[in-house]
Order: structure tokens, then sequence, then C-alpha cells
């Protein structure tokens, strides 16, 4: 039992990455993905991955996956039917939300309609006060006769969010309970359970998002389990949450809300992963897939977390990999603006028609085109040559851009490549310079099908010196799931001056959580030497309405004893609120409103550091093939093979490395160091 | 020096929203308040040599816009060859500084690459309080604008990168909380240092020459895509009028009429016909007029059409003097955010004839403010509860509208109730929607908000500032009038009593509840 695997399910294709704990052994595997039944190519993809490259199945102890059910689900609003229940005189909140409209011009563009219509939203007569004390208690029959009305509303999912319930959940579990009484398998989320934290239209929103995917995402995780049962018998499962993190099949059932960024997610970690390994632990990384680029930022190899994000226009409130996306990625298409100035995406080809040079009849300019009329992608295709490239249509795509700025063919087409890479910059300056960062500390790490061949540039425009290429590109997200923890997050909704005579309710809260940390890890089976527990503050100014989080303890386990002294506190406060801000005020008070908690059980056994290459000649490139690196002249550019690339090996661009599901440009004069682990660190010609 | 084409124009445009944006964050970052921090009661621009508005930040507001650009004009009338770099210029007079009210403070800082003027940065913030006769310097029953607060002209308050410190000690002397003003206004001062580094490492790129051309070509492109985008209206001569409640001191009706004039693809507001300025302050200067219909041009004709000098010049727009479009010294101008709706309003609904299938019926047309005050009983620390509430969006030609949502100048979000109970002695009883405040119609306006209010265990006072009390939002194409809005106290019998649309300070009644109902909006077309 020694096999670990991790399936990361996008959508065109499903990832493999495999790995033998006992003698290190590793096998990517890659097969189309089967959109109407992610599962049906996670089964079929594993089989065929044992039969190709002697994976022996049994011998699998863990499958991590990382699935993009949920957010198709959102996005294709293909959920269930729900009824949405409100404390009384609250029946409209999800409609109003924020009361806020998604573009200041556009009269025609709305905010999505609400998940469950104005006939699925019920009342209830109770009441908590900011305390979670009960101002109106309800009664019985008063849960009695909401629980039947709800029922009798057909819904397949119930969402309750009561005000104050995160202070308090007693109201919520009894109206679960009436529920539970007469229609004992009508799923229920409370919003005391998906995530007790304050604002109820957020709290509302999450939850009901999360009873809208229940149905669906039970029977899906169902399903799979019983598909893998009969193909890899005892191998348990593990479901990448949104913040990174693995869950186990029934809480993704329950907790469905959670996975909807369950696949980048899966990125950030595996590229927090790698570039520890490659040893450049601070990274902004460059996901370039088909139709979009995912930007993160690493720091000591650890990826940020963001609490709240829109997927699908809705606000998602629960911890998250902060990744900022932009509609920037090879199959997106150039076009011209009314004021004639030259736009490439967001609008994409998408898979089909897909890029023109795909020959699908495909005719608009992409960025695909555009690398092809380079010379930067290969002629002969993609994927070894299994999706070959048309360079004749390419052209003929480009050639009414050309014509219209009156500039060469090659022009347009670094042109078109010039804008794409100006707004993903753009994404990489908010989420560095913004933030307090100087993007020319970090190292750019490129992956996704695309990234490489635009990472560079991005890494000049920036005065980045370094640009990371991880040995297999295209799989990050499936090495992220095969290195990543068991995790769960508790969190406790209390605001509370920082103040020494407030210290001991903040311990007595940090215990309760330590206890709930303390059984999740037994109910998992986490043995001792794996677990870690996470302690961070929600802290802010008395009268801001924002907060931010400030790590504040880390260890096997912890208790209400590990709390810092207010002091302490107050200065870790200071720090964050100087990166975020610029500044502090050293006199103003201080509260705590939310404690966090996170509780991680390591499940991978870290592969020892790879010994430093020996430096070691370069192969025989495979060809030449003329690129063009700017507008004016080609230049006759050697072909090498990723796979015959070894550690060790250096080597000055101009180059163009070909491996199966990436091609990595490398400019004139920059510089390539092949690192111990396989990855490609190029240096930057006079960075 | 090389002409920039279709794509080197774009790159060009792509890292001005980059200064823009990265200017709005760190103004927003190293600010005091929660107007700016959280609300983002601020704006970032970048304007040419000539004070021509080039490119904004993405969450500019379209009124902070018009004010930049009104300093621009005063800045280059007054000051003219005489900019140097390292000056720093500031303003916020509506009627002298090209400002739209006194709280929105704008500051103006010179680019120099190479030797040569390329353009301006600029910034402006509206401050929580600047001064005047009460807190927040906004509130209604001021009848000349020396109550509103401190008047600042096109003033030049920095020169050789230091700031003169004798003229800001005369701005924070002047407001009340000045350690929190301070804050703000250095915020604003780093913004615009910040953008003119920036600038500055763009001009290294470009050079000065190719910059200057680029900023015309941008303009050029601009208006030609604007003056194409004017062209879907078929001419003819459209005219529309509507009414504000009242002034704030005294219940009559304020009328608003445009006339718009569309020729040969080219249009021009004229707004003769509007009322006499009033004593109250809901007058606008005109450049907020301007700002007002060129909001109603872009949603109507080009909602994405990039703000530029072109696009707030595409018409002419006039207003006879010293009317409420046109307001002149000394009238009082702070609660203009009310009259910008209204003036969106004639604007829409004068172009309904000429755009059946894109103008909306009327939306709730007011920026509904409610204020609560008082000494919380759980602290006996003084509060002020401050919230800006939505209201109906008008039916449209392809669909209903939206319920309780903002619209037209304004896009704030509310606080959540769990913050307000936590950090005001308040209970929120309802917050919902209006029923039946949607105008009738194929496609039924969107719901106003209904809120009541519970003081708890204090003496509360309640202020609200409302709109569309009187006059309903209408409908159009046969679609019905939206709900109008309304005030009141509800006692603990239920019983309901009425209060006007502008409250002024009122004490809630021992054991009754504050009402606010914010207007709905009209339908469009016949029910059927």
């Amino acid at each position: 039992m020694s096999w670990t695997i991790g399936v990361d399910v996008g959508g065109t294709f499903t990832d493999f990455h495999a790995r033998d704990g006992a003698s290190g052994r590793e096998v990517v595997f890659k097969r189309p993905s089967t959109p109407a039944d992610p599962g049906e190519a996670i089964l079929s993809g594993l089989a065929e991955m044992a039969a190709a490259h002697d994976v022996p199945l049994a011998e699998a102890a863990r499958i991590a996956h990382g699935t993009t059910v949920a957010t198709n689900a959102l996005i294709q609003r293909k959920g269930a039917s729900i009824a949405a229940v409100a404390t009384r005189g609250f029946r409209d909140l999800l409609e109003i939300g924020r009361q806020v409209r998604p573009h200041m011009y556009d009269l025609n563009l709305d905010k999505p309609e609400p998940l469950a219509a104005e006939a699925m939203r019920f009342e209830v007569a109770e009441r908590l006060d900011w305390r979670g004390e009960a101002v109106l208690p309800v009664t019985d029959a008063e849960a009695a006769r909401a629980a039947r009305e709800i029922v009798d509303s057909g819904a397949d999912a119930v969402a309750i969010c009561f005000l104050f319930a995160y202070r308090n959940p007693a109201h919520e579990q009894q109206l679960a309970n009436a529920i539970k009484a007469i229609a004992p398998n009508l799923r229920v989320s409370l919003s005391s359970d998906v995530q007790p934290e304050f604002r109820e239209y957020e709290r509302f929103q999450t939850t009901a998002i999360n009873a809208y995917l229940q149905p669906l995402m039970a029977g899906y995780v169902e399903r799979l389990a019983a598909g893998l049962d009969d193909a890899v018998k005892g191998a348990a499962l593990g479901v990448n949450q949104s913040s990174g993190g693995l869950m186990s099949a029934e809480r993704t059932a329950s907790f469905p809300v959670r996975t909807a960024l369950s696949g980048p997610a899966a990125g950030a970690v595996g590229a927090a992963h790698i570039a520890l390994r490659a040893g450049r632990p601070n990274v902004v990384t460059l996901d370039m897939g088909g139709t979009s680029a995912d930007v993160a930022l690493i720091e000591d190899g650890r990826t940020e977390i963001a609490f709240q994000r829109d997927v699908a226009g809705f606000p998602i409130r629960l911890a998250m990999v902060d990744i900022d996306t932009v509609g920037a990625g090879g199959g997106s298409i150039a076009w011209f603006d009314r004021d004639g100035l030259l736009k490439v995406g967001p609008i994409s080809a998408g898979a089909v028609p897909g890029p023109a040079c795909y020959g699908q009849g495909g005719t608009e300019p992409t960025v695909t085109d555009a690398n092809l009329v380079l010379g930067r992608l290969s002629p002969t295709g993609l994927l070894d040559g299994a999706m070959p490239l048309d360079p004749v249509v390419a052209e003929a795509s480009l050639k009414p851009v050309a014509e219209k700025v009156g500039v060469s063919l090659q022009e347009a087409a670094l042109g078109v490549l010039a804008i794409a890479v100006a707004n993903m910059t753009r994404s990489v300056r908010r989420m560095s310079v913004e933030r307090g960062r100087d993007p020319r500390e970090f190292v750019l790490m490129a992956f996704g099908g695309a990234g490489a061949l635009h990472a560079r540039e991005v890494a000049a425009e920036l005065g980045m010196g370094e640009v990371l290429v991880p040995p297999s590109p295209g799989i990050v997200c499936a090495e992220g799931l095969l290195v990543s923890d068991q995790k769960e997050d508790f969190v406790a909704s209390l605001r509370l001056p920082l103040h020494a005579d407030q210290m001991s309710v903040a311990a007595n809260t940090v215990t309760s959580l330590a206890t709930r940390a303390a059984e999740w890890f037994d109910a998992e089976n986490l043995p001792d030497a794996t677990r870690t527990m996470e302690l961070a503050l929600d802290l802010r100014y008395v009268g801001q309405n924002f907060e931010l989080i400030v790590p504040v303890a880390s260890a096997p386990s912890l208790s209400g004893t590990d709390m810092p002294d207010t002091t302490a506190l107050a200065n870790a406060f200071f720090a964050a609120h100087d990166r975020a801000y610029g500044f502090h005020d050293p006199g103003a008070a201080i509260e705590i409103v939310n404690f966090r908690m996170t509780a991680r059980g390591r499940l991978y056994d870290a592969e020892d550091m790879p010994e430093p290459g020996k430096a070691q000649p370069m192969p025989e490139p495979t060809g030449h093939r003329p690129v063009w690196f700017d507008g004016k002249d080609s230049m006759e550019t050697p072909i090498y093979r990723r796979e015959t690339l070894a550690p060790g090996m250096t080597f000055t661009g101009p180059a163009i490395i070909d491996q199966l599901d990436a091609t990595t440009p490398v400019h004139p004069g920059d510089i390539v160091d092949v690192r111990p682990d396989g990855s490609m660190l190029i240096a930057l010609k006079g960075a | 020096m090389a002409e920039l084409d279709a794509i080197g124009l774009e790159i060009l445009t792509n890292a001005l929203k980059s200064i823009n944006d990265e200017s709005f964050v760190a103004l927003m970052k190293a600010s005091y308040s929660t107007n700016i921090k959280e609300r983002h009661d601020h704006s970032t621009a970048i304007m040419n040599a000539d004070g021509d508005l080039i490119a904004q930040a993405d969450m500019s507001l379209p009124i902070h816009v018009a004010s930049m650009s009104g300093l621009m004009r005063c800045v280059i009338e007054k000051y003219g060859d005489d900019i140097h770099a390292g000056d720093l210029f500031v303003a916020n007079d509506p009627h002298t500084a090209g400002g739209t009210h006194l709280p929105d403070v704008n500051f103006a800082a010179p680019v120099f690459v190479d030797g040569l003027l390329v353009g301006f940065v600029c910034n402006i913030a509206h401050h929580a309080d600047i001064g005047g006769m009460a807190a927040g310097s906004m509130s209604g029953g001021m009848t000349e604008i020396f109550q509103e607060g401190l008047r600042i002209p096109v003033t030049r308050i920095g020169t050789k990168d230091e700031i003169n410190q004798e003229i800001l000690d005369i701005f924070l002397l002047n407001a009340r909380a000045p350690t929190e003003r301070r804050g703000d206004y250095y915020a604003q001062i780093a913004a615009a240092k910040l953008g003119v580094r920036r600038m500055q490492e763009l001009g290294a790129r470009y050079g000065a020459k190719t910059m200057r051309a680029g900023f015309r070509q941008l303009l050029d492109r601009s208006a030609a895509r604007i003056a194409d985008a004017l062209k879907q209206v078929p001419d003819g001569t459209y005219n529309f009028r509507d009414m504000m409640d009242d002034d704030g001191v005294e219940t009559f009706d304020i009328v608003f009429e445009v006339t718009i004039v569309a020729k040969g693809g080219k249009l021009s507001f004229d707004f003769a016909g509007s009322s006499p300025q009033v004593p109250g302050n809901v007058n606008m200067t005109l450049n907020a007029t301007q700002a007002a219909v060129i909001y109603a041009i872009k949603a109507l004709l080009d909602p994405e059409a990039p703000n530029t000098q072109a696009v707030i010049d595409c018409a002419p727009i006039t207003a006879p003097e010293a009317t409420v479009c046109n307001a002149v010294f000394p009238a009082p101008v702070a609660g203009r955010a009310h009259t910008c709706q209204r003036v969106i309003d004639v604007v829409m609904g004068a172009l309904a004839p000429a755009l059946p299938d894109r103008v909306p019926a009327a939306p709730n047309g007011a920026n509904t403010m409610a204020v609560f005050s008082g000494i919380d009983p759980r602290n006996g620390e003084a509060y002020v509860y401050l919230e800006t509430i939505g209201g109906g969006a008008g039916g449209r030609p392809t669909k209903p509208g939206k319920d309780g949502v903002q619209t037209g100048i304004t896009n704030t979000s509310n606080l959540p109730v769990e913050a307000i109970e936590m950090e005001y002695p308040l209970m929120v009883l309802e917050y919902g929607l209006v029923p039946n405040s949607g105008g009738a119609g194929k496609h039924p306006g969107g719901r106003g908000i209904r809120r009541v209010v519970k003081p708890v265990d204090h003496a509360c006072t309640f202020n609200g500032v409302g709109e569309r009390f009187r006059h309903a939002p209408w409908g159009l194409q046969g679609g019905g009038d939206g709900g109008k809005g309304r005030f009141g106290f509800i006692g603990a019998n239920g019983d309901e009593t009425p209060l006007p649309g502008k409250t002024g300070d009122r004490l809630v009644p021992d054991g009754s509840m504050a009402l606010v109902e914010s207007p709905g909006a009209g339908g469009w077309g016949k029910a059927e």
C-alpha cells in the first residue's frame, strides 16, 4: 500500500500523478476528460495508467482528487432547487445582497438571479441579539409550522441562515431537527456549520451555494467512491478544498461549497512544493491554460489565503487560496475594439473550435496562432504531434490584423503576444505590488500548457530576474494533490477587545477550538506524528470594517495557554497592518473578530531533496527551426526535447524546449540552469 | 519619434491603467478614514499636458472624474507656463475651482519627461469632514456655501517635492477629527507622488514626444468612438421634465427640464426651463450636471467606452446661469447626489422615444440616506451611523428592473445587519423589499428597500434624506409608476407617524421604531 495517486480533472484533460512512497518511482499520465460524468475519465484513466506504466493499483493507499464539479454546476446553474430560510423580516437577504450592481454603466448586466426563487424563501419567527442571546425564542409550534412549509415546497435541499447564528446555533439546529422529523432524507445546510462568521449576507449566500451543490456533489462522490472501491480497493479518497488540503468523501458531500476552487488551489499547492524543491521559495505563479491565466503569490513556500472571492458572480466567504484570474490563455482571441485598439481576450476560442491553427473551423486569430506564426510552437503540433497545428491557417487568421495595423505578419503576432503579456503583467502587479510585495524579489514560475511560452516577457516587464519552469508544467495540479495534507478549518466568530482582562475568554475559545481539532484528528485516524494545529486571529482596529488575518501559533497540539500576550498580538497586528496599508497606529484600540484554527494531517512524506547534478554537456538538438524573437528577423534556433535535459546542464538561448504538454522558448542570451529536481531556471539576459 | 500603432497604443493604455489602479490602491491603503478605505469614495486619473483626461482607475466614480477635470482647467488657466516639476496643486471649491462639493478634495501633480510637461496625475477623495456648520459637512438646511465648509481655491500646495505645511495646517485647523484628515491628506499626497514616479518610468521607456503624441492619438480615437456611438440617436428634438420634491429647506416642486437636439449624428443638451437655484443644498454646478449627462449617454450608447476628455466633451451642455443645473456663488451644493440622479432621469426620459429599445423606466432616482446618532449605553460613547440605501431599478425593454439595488451615479454597498447591531445600539427588525413598489408592466420595475430600526435602550436621533417622496418614478411605454419613498416612526402599538422626505434631526419617540422605505421603480410596457 505504498502508492499515492493525484487526479486532477480539468475541462479538457484529466491528469494523473502517481508516486510509490517505497521506491520513489513517479508516473504521470494524461487522458481526455469526460465532462458528462467526470468520474468516468478517472476510473478508465486509472486502468489505462496501470496498464501503460505498470502501476499496481492494488498497492494504492490514497487517491487525492481535484474537481470542477462544483464550479461547473454553479457556472451552468445546474444545482438543486433549494429553499432558503431566514429570520423573520429578512427573507429578501439573498436578493438584496450588498445592494451593488456589477457594472457602473451597463444597464443590462445584472448580478446572477438568487439561487432560491421568491416562492422558495421562507421566514421563521425567531431572533438572537448580537451576543447570541435569544430575544425571540423559536417555539416548537413555529418550528413545526416552518418545517412543514419548507418540506411542502418540494425543495431538494435547504439552506438555513438566522441572524447571529454564528454566536449560537441553537435556533438553526432546532429548525433542522424539525425538518428531519418529517423529511429525514432532505439535505439541510446550516450557516452555523458551513461558515460560522459574522456578515449575514455572505454567510447566507455561502450556505445557499452549499445547499445548491449538495445533492449533485453527494451523488458524484458516492458514485466515484463506489467505482474506486471496485478499481482500487481500500484506497482512501480525498477531495481537494479551495484552501488547499484534502477532505474526506463524506465531508465533501456535506460541504461541497469548499470545492469551488479545488483545481486552482491544487495548482498553487503543487507550485509551492516545486518551488521549495527547486530552491526558490518565493515565487509568483503564472498558470496559463486555454482560456485564462491564474496568478498566485507564494512566500517562503506558502500560498496566500484569501477569505472571500466571487465564483460565477456569487460571493463565497470561505478560506481559499488567493488567486487572481485574468482572461489570457492560448485560445484568447485578438479583436479590434470600437476605438480601433487591438485587444486580446477575454473572449476565447475555447476547445471547440479552438484556435484557427487547430483546423477545426476557427478563423479568428488567437494567442496560439501567434505563437505558431512566430515559430515558438512546433508545426508538428501539440502533445507530440497528436494534435497537429496548421501554420497556413494561423497566418491567414492573423493577416487581417497585420493589414489593419499596417505591420508585417510577425509584428502583428508579436503584438498579440505583447498585449496578452500586458494583461498578465497587470495581474502579477495586482498580486504583488498592490499587496506590498516587490516582484523583483520573486521568481516567476510558469506552468499550465501555455505559461512557459509567455513567462519570459512577463518577468522582463516587471524586472524579475528569473523564470522557473517545472519538470512537468502540464500536471502541476496533480502533483499538488499528491503532496496535499488532510485539512480542516475551524472558526469561532467572537468580537473581543484586545485587552488583558479579556484574555481568559480568548484562551477558553482557543481551547475549545483545539478540542474540536483534536476530535477531528481522531475521527480521521491521523497519527500523532502527522498532526499540526495552526492558530490565527482576525484582528482590526475598533471601528474598522475589515480584518487582517494574523498567524499566532503553530504546533502539533495547541491550547489556550499558547495564546501570546496582548503586546505580542498587537505587535503582530502592527506588522500586518504595515504590510497591507503602509502604516499602523500604535495608540488605537484593537479588537479580535475571529479565531481560526487549521488542523493539518500530513499525508505525504517529503522526499529527500534531490542531489545536485554534475555539470554535463548538452545533448544534440533534435533539429532547428526559424523562430522570431523580435519582429525583424527570425533566428535559426536549436530544438531540444525536455526529456534529454538532465540536472547540471546549462545552456544559453536561443533555444526551444519541447515536451509533451508544454513548450519553452529560451530567448537569445538567457541562460538556462537545469536544477537538481529537473526544473529549468532561466536567468534573463541583463537582469 | 515613432508613432504608436493600434498595438502600441493598447499597451500604453494598459500601462496607464496600471498606474491609475496602483495609485488608487495606494491612496486607499494609506488613508485613515473608513469612507476611503472601505467605501472607496476616491478616484485617480491621468491627464495630458493640456489637462485633458486620458485614463482613469477602473473604480473611479463619474462625479469625481468631472471634478478632477474641472480642477485641471482651473490649474492651467491660473498657472499656465508657471508649472514646474515637483509642484502639487489642490482645490475643492465648486464655484471657483471646478469642484462639485466641498468634501471632495482634488490633488494634481505635473509630470515632466525629458524636461517637457507630458501630463498630470490627479486624485480626489471624499473627506468625512471639511468643516462648516455641521459634522460631516453634508447636512441639509444650509443656505450658502460658506456654511458647508472650507473653500479651497486652486492652490499650489507643493513646490520642488516639498509640501507647504502652513497651507496644510489651515486645512487641518478647519476640520473636525484633524488626525484622520491629516492621514487622508498624506495618503493623497503619497498617491500623487507615486503616480508621478510611475509616469516618469513610463516616460523613460517612451520618451516625452511619443508619450504626448500617444495621448493625443488616444483622445482622437476615443473621440471617434464616442462620435460613432452618438450616431445611434435618430435626428430629432427630445424634451422631458421631471421634479424634485424639495430642497431640504422648504417643500416645493423643483423643475428639471432638458431639451436634446440630435442632428446629423451630433447631440446637444440644454437645461433651459429648469428651476432657478434653490436656497437648500441640492444645487449643482455645471460640471456635475455634465457628469450626470455623460453617465446617461455612456449607459445608453457605449457602456464600455473608456472615460476620456473626448467622452466628457462629446456634446455641448448648456443651462442658464443661476439655475439648479448651473448654480453660481453662493449656492450650497453638498447634497448634489440626489440632483445628479434626477438629471439622469430627465436625460433618459427625453431619449426614451429616440431609443425605445434601450431606455428603461425611471429608477428609484434617489440617494436615500438614513443617519442614526446618540450615545451608546453600552460604553457611554457618541456614535453616528450613516447609510445610503438602494432602491428599485427601472423595468427594461428586455427584462424587469432589479429589486433593491444602487442605480445611476452611485454604487455604494450596505453595512451588514450583524455589523450594525454589534457596532451601534440598534436592532434591525426588518430588511426586505417593499411589497408592490415596483411599477406594473410587461417588465415590472424593481422594488424599493424597507428597513425598520429600533433604538436599544437610549435616546436616538434619526435624520433621513430622501427623494421621490412626492413625485413617483415614472413608467415607460405604458408601464406603471413605481412606489414612492417613505420615512416614519412606528409606535409600540403599530401606529405609523409619517415623516417628510428630508426629516432633519428628530428624536425617535420612546418605544418607537424608525421606518425607511426607499422608492421602487417604474415598469416598462403595458402589463399583459
